[in-house]
């Protein structure tokens, strides 16, 4: 749909669509979306996951490898398990020095974006 | 002599459509082999006849030699055109056209294993006396002996694998704790991408340029070159902008260059279109490798040269093209590409995938438009990312930046999120509109995932007033989702 605004008296138009829960929008060379829901549908918070003790899927994708076993200590940087994504590699790094806690998932496996593959402990300073 | 009635094409995506408008023109009908989930794309709804010869997976119908050769048989096929990657540059595959009483549009099997397969292509042109970069073409695969040939070599060190092309299985060995591992993520990359695990090893060289020649032989064994394109805007190895001609080049290397292109293309009887390339540096190139193929970024020749290369590749196929003459190819003006991937710029490039919404690509002058897809299609994450690709050319290099930098700003594209601001950025980078920039400019200066600009107040009320017009919705956060997208903390992690 074609969006149509007046600012301070100078008028300006833009593109945008809903897809999905996201709105688009394309104005003055640049396009971004924002989260838009269907009224009556319940939100989903955003951001409420801290990351920094988990691997999780930046993509939906194929494990391809595990680097790690449970109990294995770790340092901030190590390569925790690789996944495949479009012919592509992704080899997915540990955030913070610990320990493995628990795998999830196994190679070969196809993952959802966002899911958890790895949690790990971390070293107590 | 002959003319097909019918060419089926083994590709997908936005080269599918290409061939497909090739052979419409010619008055050539075609048959479209494709997976069960490409049936919401394009060249499905534009090819004369399709034929589904497999799942997603890759191996079990785009990489598939059987399932294609049937599919092409059982659609009335006399010619099959393989595109691009999947299996353009398998041997086996054109013999097994051959076999099947299939035109195999490209090079002869014998041409595609003497210089398609790395490996064999140095051999060729170390006899040749073509000059190559230092490394290890061996055949022990073992991890410990390649291992000490990277030792050997010296770092830093490419791997790369032997039957491979577009920048799947090849990675950069820095520190030799690493090796091990590179290699074997390049072994897996190599066997899912190509069928075989076998890769070489090579010296890296720190600041060079990608410059290739456009190579050609016509039906009666001739063989020229149209030119240069200079591809050293490259991430993870896979080219992001190619142009014609290169910025880099003296009249007097892109003669020796063009020379050294055409005397390993005869070595190998070279037929149909393909691609030489080269690394140049310091005022030395190196041969790095041949594509026996048509080529991604190969509109940007056709605009500066006046060719239609895939054209060329049918005629060549029928027998019937030969050059003339008094043909006079001299490239004119300037031209770009950009690779549109589906992937999300502010997230370091982590692909995204879903149902396209609207798709707008701005018409005018010396504007090209290759995609594969349209509202409605979905982009599924079984393939490469690329969607399409935006090609202008102009008079001068600067006025095609220019025109570029315009031309991707208006196109619109909603969905999935694409790299177009990412591509603006580079085309504004100072070393990239000098022309001065190597294959490591995007590492050196594009490491980081770009920023997210920030919604102006113009902004905020365009988007208040797009949730009035489609009432029931709401805002679920009311900022922009780049900014807080869950996924953004997830992305740091890899």
């Amino acid at each position: 749909m074609q969006v149509k605004i007046r600012h301070h008296g100078i008028d300006y138009c833009a593109e945008a669509q809903i897809i999905k829960n996201l709105l688009w929008v394309h104005h003055n060379g640049k396009t971004f979306s924002v989260e838009a829901q269907v009224q009556g549908r319940k939100s989903r918070k955003a951001g409420v996951v801290a990351t920094s003790d988990k691997i999780i899927a930046p993509m939906p994708g194929r494990i391809t490898k595990i680097l790690v076993v449970p109990d294995e200590k770790i340092e901030k940087g190590q390569a925790v398990l690789v996944m495949e994504a479009m012919k592509m590699e992704y080899t997915l790094k540990a955030e913070i020095a610990g320990k493995i806690a628990t795998i999830h998932g196994q190679v070969g496996e196809q993952v959802v974006l966002g899911k958890i593959l790895a949690h790990i402990e971390a070293t107590k300073s | 002599m002959k003319k097909f009635k019918r060419i089926a094409i083994a590709n997908r995506g936005e080269v599918a459509v290409r061939i497909i408008r090739a052979c419409e023109e010619m008055g050539i009908e075609t048959v479209l082999l494709h997976s069960e989930v490409d049936i919401k794309s394009r060249a499905y709804r534009l090819a004369t006849k399709t034929i589904c010869i497999g799942p997603a997976e890759t191996a079990k119908s785009y990489l598939n030699i059987q399932a294609n050769i049937e599919g092409a048989l059982a659609g009335g096929a006399e010619a099959v055109h393989p595109g691009f990657g999947f299996l353009s540059e398998n041997a086996e595959f054109a013999e097994a056209c051959e076999n099947a009483g299939l035109v195999f549009i490209g090079p002869s099997a014998k041409t595609i294993r003497l210089l398609g397969d790395k490996v064999h292509c140095k051999e060729l042109a170390k006899r040749a006396g073509l000059p190559l970069i230092p490394g290890y073409e061996g055949e022990a695969q073992d991890l410990s002996s390649l291992v000490a040939e990277v030792e050997a070599i010296g770092l830093p060190v490419i791997v790369k694998a032997a039957a491979g092309g577009g920048g799947r299985g090849m990675k950069l060995i820095r520190d030799l704790k690493e090796a091990r591992n590179l290699i074997e993520s390049a072994q897996r990359e190599a066997l899912s991408a190509f069928g075989s695990p076998k890769v070489f090893l090579e010296k890296y060289l720190e600041r060079a340029k990608h410059i290739e020649f456009q190579i050609f032989g016509d039906s009666t064994g001739q063989v020229k070159h149209f030119y240069d394109r200079e591809c050293s805007v490259q991430r993870r190895h896979q080219k992001i902008i190619e142009e014609a001609t290169s910025p880099s080049l003296t009249e007097e290397l892109r003669r020796r260059m063009g020379e050294a292109a055409i005397a390993i293309a005869q070595l190998g009887n070279y037929r149909g279109a393909g691609t030489v390339e080269f690394l140049l540096q310091d005022g030395d190139f190196y041969l790095l490798e041949v594509n026996t193929r048509l080529q991604v970024e190969h509109p940007v020749t056709e605009l500066v040269m006046g060719v239609d290369l895939v054209k060329a590749q049918i005629l060549t196929a029928q027998g019937e093209y030969v050059f003339r003459s008094q043909q006079v190819r001299i490239p004119q003006g300037h031209s770009i590409e950009c690779r549109i991937y589906a992937e999300n710029p502010y997230l370091g490039g982590v692909p995204s995938t879903g149902l396209l919404g609207k798709v707008f690509w701005p018409e005018g002058p010396g504007r090209r438009y290759e995609f594969g897809f349209e509202e409605g299609d979905e982009i599924t994450p079984f393939y490469d990312p690329m969607i399409a690709k935006v090609i202008v050319w102009d008079e001068t290099r600067q006025r095609t930046i220019q025109k570029m930098i315009r031309v991707l700003k208006d196109s619109l594209v909603f969905g999935v999120h694409t790299n177009i601001p990412y591509l603006i950025e580079i085309l504004g980078h100072p070393q990239f509109v000098n022309g001065t920039m190597t294959t490591r400019f995007i590492e050196t200066n594009f490491a980081e995932p770009i920023i997210a600009p920030i919604l102006s107040e113009i902004d905020k009320e365009i988007i208040k007033k797009a949730i009035q017009q489609s009432h029931g919705a709401r805002l679920a956060s009311g900022r922009s989702s780049e900014a807080t997208s869950p996924w953004q903390t997830y992305w740091r992690g890899v």
